[in-house]
């Protein structure tokens, strides 16, 4: 009889697992839940402001633009309540602006770098500056973004920026053996004009698709080995659904401004070398001044840490840090320790600066 | 004694000598297929599959693309390259409106910091007008 009721014990349990598994799998987790408002819009992006949590005369005067890849949604900068960079910013008295480049269109393929770092984030950079009643702002790009941001502090180094922070930012290419995307997107192999003239832009599964592949056992089995061991743990649980809702968020690359990442950077690696030409001048990284910290993931194999050192010899920043941290490429800012560890140092370095 | 069974039965999980089994066994393919997709073989065989399948599929693509159009012209709709250059040219709008927009702004900044300059200088003028 005892044991007729350890197996009873033992299905409803299985069944509990069961349909955890089904939920986890078949919903999307409630993410970017920190409140905001929309203050600007053009085209596809849009500006948010996040509703400050304390009084103005107790938050730091110099506001923060958080600017994510165009590839990706940046809801993973405020992947879910408890556990949210934004959150947390916001908590510590910043004045926090969060820039979504939205989903591209057909109608978008022609849009490059040079859109992006030009002409939209300049525009939403000047309605920061007018909601916020502040002339200087800080900026952190991540990952695509920390090339948008590099470019537009190259380009406009007179616009108030007064710290830059650039987390695992894919800057140089030299190190082709250590970059696995470079070699796969080498001429030899990968023909750019053949998938773009089929697509108009970069499908968002096939960028996706390259970012798993990267680790094809850890991405495609031990990701689900780990859920299905610890389908009995809520927070674990939790934690997994809102991280699969926000990688299986895929949109799309702009096919121009891809096309510039492959050939220019990938392949020709300019912008390291201030060779890349955006709207007829040259970029050239000498010219940026602001405060920089750069944080380099020593266990990125997306951005492997050779592709993050060398902006801090190229900038004229006479305050300037590089702050390596171990794990991955978003585990530095999504995964269990952030809060403990990246985040704190962020706030740190950067509430000694926005004064 | 149900409850020394009970404990006994948590404790030897059937399972755990499987776990890490397939722990150690996905631990060390891990490491060979990321060795493995980082060889310039990965990187060709990976090419020449995407671009077998794209000169594959470009037939059948415009083939459909040259239907399509030909159905919607027949019906008097627009195609999606036609929508397109329209969204483009609604974002060129949008960009002017966005220029003119903070233009506005800082005129209107202008004025109102003219008119409380103006202001402060006629409350010295009439200060300075009283009687003592």
């Amino acid at each position: 009889m005892a044991q007729a009721a350890s197996s009873s014990d033992s299905i409803v349990a299985m069944e509990e697992r069961l349909r955890v598994l089904t939920r986890v799998m078949t919903t999307k987790a409630a993410i970017a839940q920190t409140p905001k408002e929309l203050v600007w819009s053009l085209n596809k992006a849009k500006l948010y402001r996040y509703v400050p949590l304390l009084p103005a005369e107790k938050r730091h005067p110099v506001p923060l633009l958080l600017v994510f890849a165009i590839m990706n949604r940046p809801s993973i900068l405020d992947l879910r309540p408890g556990h949210s960079f934004v959150e947390f910013m916001v908590g510590h008295g910043y004045d926090v602006y969060l820039l979504d480049w939205g989903i591209p269109g057909i109608e978008d393929k022609h849009l490059k770098l040079d859109d992006y770092s030009i002409e939209y984030l300049p525009r939403a950079i000047r309605k920061l500056k007018e909601t916020s009643g502040s002339e200087e702002f800080s900026m952190l790009g991540w990952c695509i973004g920390a090339i948008l941001t590099t470019i537009y502090a190259a380009m406009r180094p007179d616009d108030g920026l007064r710290n830059l922070l650039l987390l695992t930012a894919p800057l140089d290419f030299s190190n082709r053996n250590g970059i696995t995307f470079a070699r796969w997107v080498d001429e030899k192999y990968f023909n750019i004009d053949q998938l773009l003239d089929a697509f108009g832009n970069m499908p968002g599964e096939m960028i996706d698709y390259g970012a798993r592949v990267l680790k094809p056992v850890d991405n495609y089995v031990l990701n689900y080995c780990k859920l299905w061991d610890n389908l009995d743990d809520p927070a674990v649980v939790e934690a997994w659904h809102a991280m699969n809702t926000w990688v299986t968020d895929n949109i799309p690359m702009a096919g121009g401004a891809y096309r510039q990442l492959i050939e220019e950077l990938y392949r020709r690696n300019k912008l390291i070398r201030n060779e890349l030409i955006v709207r007829g001048e040259r970029v050239d990284l000498g010219r940026i001044r602001a405060n920089l910290m750069t944080v380099i993931a020593q266990g990125d194999h997306i951005t492997p840490p050779c592709q993050s050192e060398a902006i801090v010899q190229k900038v004229s920043s006479p305050d300037k840090e590089v702050f390596r941290i171990r794990g991955g490429h978003i585990g530095i800012m999504a995964g269990s320790a952030a809060p403990a560890v990246t985040w704190p140092h962020i706030d740190q370095w950067l509430s000694a600066r926005s004064g | 004694m149900s409850e020394t069974q009970g404990k006994a039965t948590a404790s030897a999980d059937p399972f755990e000598p499987f776990r890490t089994m397939r722990d150690a066994y996905l631990d060390a393919m891990a490491k060979t297929m990321v060795e493995a997709v980082n060889t310039e073989a990965y990187a060709q065989a990976t090419g020449t599959m995407l671009e077998g399948y794209l000169a594959a599929a470009a037939p059948f693509r415009e083939a459909m693309d040259k239907s399509m159009k030909q159905a919607l012209q027949q019906l008097s709709l627009p195609s999606r390259e036609e929508l397109a250059a329209l969204a483009e040219r609604f974002t060129n709008l949008e960009l002017r409106l966005d220029d003119m927009d903070a233009k506005l702004v800082s005129i209107v900044k202008l004025l109102r910091k003219e008119r409380t300059a103006s202001e402060a200088g006629n409350g010295k003028a009439r200060q300075s007008a009283e009687p003592k």
